[in-house]
């Protein structure tokens, strides 16, 4: 295993055509040794194409990859210290466990005796021991991805690629193995660089987050940056339950801004902005930020708030959400933790007023 | 598939029907098998069993020369044309244009043998005269009958009509085959021969071995073609065929038959009772390791 201060994966203008197809634009970011890294975004925005690049399945038409400082563009996978994990159907039907676990180790001529004790070992790590003469097909789903899982750590490999490992396992299980995923990553101390399309997932075992779409990086940072700090619009509206609204910068006083949606004016905090009068903007709000009273009710200082019609309430069990729309006809939505939502009951269609504590709108130029 | 409700007389009916079709094909040969078995023949009144017709048949130079060039034949066939027709299988996956490609890899098929084998017979009469030609102007003898008909020209017609079987063959086998696992094998450490063969091939030898019997036996049942670009009636089959022709059906003809049915009833029922056997195999394996469900 390298210096944790190390860096595992480095990736420089990056891109991938298929053809006329731009599938991966110019992307640059590094990974640090030992990070669990998250690629997150919506289907088809690049971002297994990316994690194959790294992988070696396929070869980039710019850019380079390299790994622990090394240019390793040109190998294949066989040559990369990587290891990978795939969605599913990927175990070796004809193997049993066992055999799917040593065959990386049997490829390097590992002894038998030291294979056997290796294979156990990993075995014993993801909660399989025993399992070593099933067949996959008498595995469940969960038990398949977790045997892909110690057939790649046994190999040692110093970056670990995992291409949505949970995407085919249902809701419960997938939470189960998120946190396994996270368990087991903190235990090897390696590279985890995984893909997946569920932002929830991300949150819950990624280091930093890194949103792809179109073939582009959006941006990265924490799962807390990430969530709480959104610094584009897309990224708001993929991650978290925001709203967005746009509007026209209507004037900025050293680091706030003045946004006019057509139907109100509120001020936004953006410290460092770029914005200037007259610039097209977009605003975020966190659904469980939101906050609604009766049109009466004058919010203070310390709250934004916009005119509102409410439509209606939806029940999702933890949280209940409560939809109003806005006088230009887009809708947000208001979320509160069920058993403290106290906000009292509205009629469709009754005129309320929602409002956010200023300060905690994010300004989104791009 | 049957419901719980269908008329248990329908199920009997339609395994009756499908054994009567099982019957009616495979008794013409059954008999033949059975009267090469007869020291008297056809339409005797007597039966004698014995192996007779067989010891003649092997202690006939003629039929033992073409019975040996006809294996030879199809042992080349199977060695050249299914790693070819696996090669194909397999550009097929990644092929974009599927349906032209499968288009092209069946267009033999769609011309008929006499015609294949004669468009070939010119072809290679034409090439053997240029390639003459070249060695003349170049004043060597390197081309000296590369095509001429002979073997070469007899496997050259049998790889082309056998490709497109050994394809769909194996294309059905690995069809089932997820291209995921040769890359998780790449990942492991595998170059992509170890890829193919420890982990893709095991997947599709079924097919792989089911293509190697089925060219085999083509290679015995092709007559017009052969015959056309070997340049001789020599091979098994149209010396069989010549002889009911000439002398009728004798004894020797039904063991020529009995044998030739013989090797492609075993050939093509060790590949079924194999798989039957081993599917068998693999559910009461995993029906034992089941954990058993236990009343609370």
């Amino acid at each position: 295993m390298r210096n944790s201060s190390d860096t595992a994966v480095e990736v420089v203008d990056l891109g991938k055509n298929y053809g006329t197809v731009k599938a991966l634009n110019a992307v640059s970011f590094t990974i640090d040794s030992g990070q669990y890294y998250a690629l997150l975004g919506p289907s088809g925005g690049g971002k297994t194409t990316l994690l194959r690049l790294i992988g070696g399945f396929i070869q980039p038409t710019a850019g380079q990859v390299l790994l622990h400082g090394e240019d390793v563009s040109h190998l294949p996978p066989n040559k990369r210290p990587t290891s990978m994990v795939f969605q599913s159907y990927a175990l070796f039907p004809h193997m049993n466990v066992e055999r799917n676990v040593a065959y990386g180790l049997k490829l390097r001529k590992v002894p038998a005796n030291e294979m056997r004790d290796k294979v156990d070992w990993m075995l014993s790590m993801v909660g399989l021991d025993g399992y070593n003469e099933r067949m996959p097909h008498e595995l469940s789903g969960g038990q398949q991805q977790r045997v892909q899982l110690a057939r790649s750590l046994v190999l040692d490999a110093d970056i670990l690629l995992l291409d949505e490992p949970l995407a085919a396992l249902d809701a419960k299980l997938r939470k189960d193995m998120c946190l396994e995923l996270k368990r087991i990553q903190e235990k090897v101390g390696i590279t985890f660089i995984h893909v997946t399309h569920n932002q929830e997932e991300a949150l819950t075992v990624a280091d930093r987050i890194a949103i792809i779409a179109d073939g582009d990086l959006i941006e990265q940072g924490t799962a807390r940056d990430i969530y709480e700090t959104p610094r584009k619009r897309f990224t708001a509206g993929f991650i978290g339950d925001n709203n967005v609204l746009g509007g026209i910068v209507a004037g900025v006083s050293g680091e706030r801004v003045t946004v006019d949606l057509d139907f109100a004016k509120v001020d936004i905090a953006a410290p460092g902005t770029t914005a200037a009068a007259g610039d097209q903007v977009s605003f975020s709000v966190r659904s469980e930020l939101l906050r609604m009273v009766d049109p009466g009710q004058t919010a203070d200082g310390a709250w934004q708030s916009v005119p509102a019609t409410y439509l209606e309430t939806i029940y999702l069990g933890l949280t209940t959400s409560h939809l109003v729309r806005l006088p230009d006809g887009s809708e947000v939505a208001a979320r509160f933790v069920s058993s403290e939502d106290d906000i009292g009951s509205f009629e469709t269609g009754q005129a309320v007023t929602i409002g956010w504590p200023s300060g905690r709108a994010r300004l989104h130029v791009s | 598939m049957y419901d719980d409700f269908a008329n248990p007389w329908t199920i009997r009916l339609k395994w009756s029907y499908l054994l009567l079709v099982v019957v009616a094909l495979l008794s013409p040969v059954f008999y033949i098998v059975y009267i090469s078995f007869n020291e008297h023949g056809f339409s005797a009144r007597i039966y004698e069993f014995t192996f007779d017709w067989y010891r003649v048949v092997l202690s006939d130079t003629i039929l033992v020369s073409s019975l040996s060039w006809t294996v030879y034949l199809a042992v080349t066939a199977v060695a050249v044309t299914i790693p070819m027709a696996l090669l194909s299988a397999k550009f097929y996956k990644r092929s974009r244009r599927k349906v032209a490609f499968v288009a092209l890899m069946l267009s033999p098929l769609f011309v008929p043998a006499d015609i294949m084998g004669s468009s070939l017979l010119v072809f290679f009469k034409n090439l053997s005269g240029a390639f003459s030609w070249l060695d003349s102007v170049l004043g060597v003898n390197w081309f000296d009958g590369w095509f001429d008909l002979g073997f070469l020209t007899a496997l050259i017609g049998q790889i082309i009509y056998t490709h497109p079987y050994a394809f769909i063959v194996i294309l059905i086998t690995m069809s089932r085959y997820r291209n995921q696992q040769t890359e998780a094998a790449r990942a492991c450490g595998a170059t992509a021969w170890q890829a193919f063969w420890q982990v893709e091939f095991p997947q599709i030898r079924v097919g792989v071995f089911s293509s190697c019997a089925f060219v085999t036996i083509l290679s015995f049942n092709e007559a017009v073609r052969t015959a056309l670009l070997k340049g001789g009636f020599d091979t098994f089959s149209n010396v069989l065929v010549a002889q009911m022709l000439n002398i009728g059906m004798s004894g020797e003809s039904y063991a020529m038959a009995g044998i030739m049915s013989i090797v492609s009833i075993t050939v093509i029922g060790s590949i079924i009772v194999y798989t039957l056997v081993r599917a068998e195999r693999l559910e009461r394996k995993a029906r034992a390791m089941a954990e058993p469900v236990m009343s609370i």
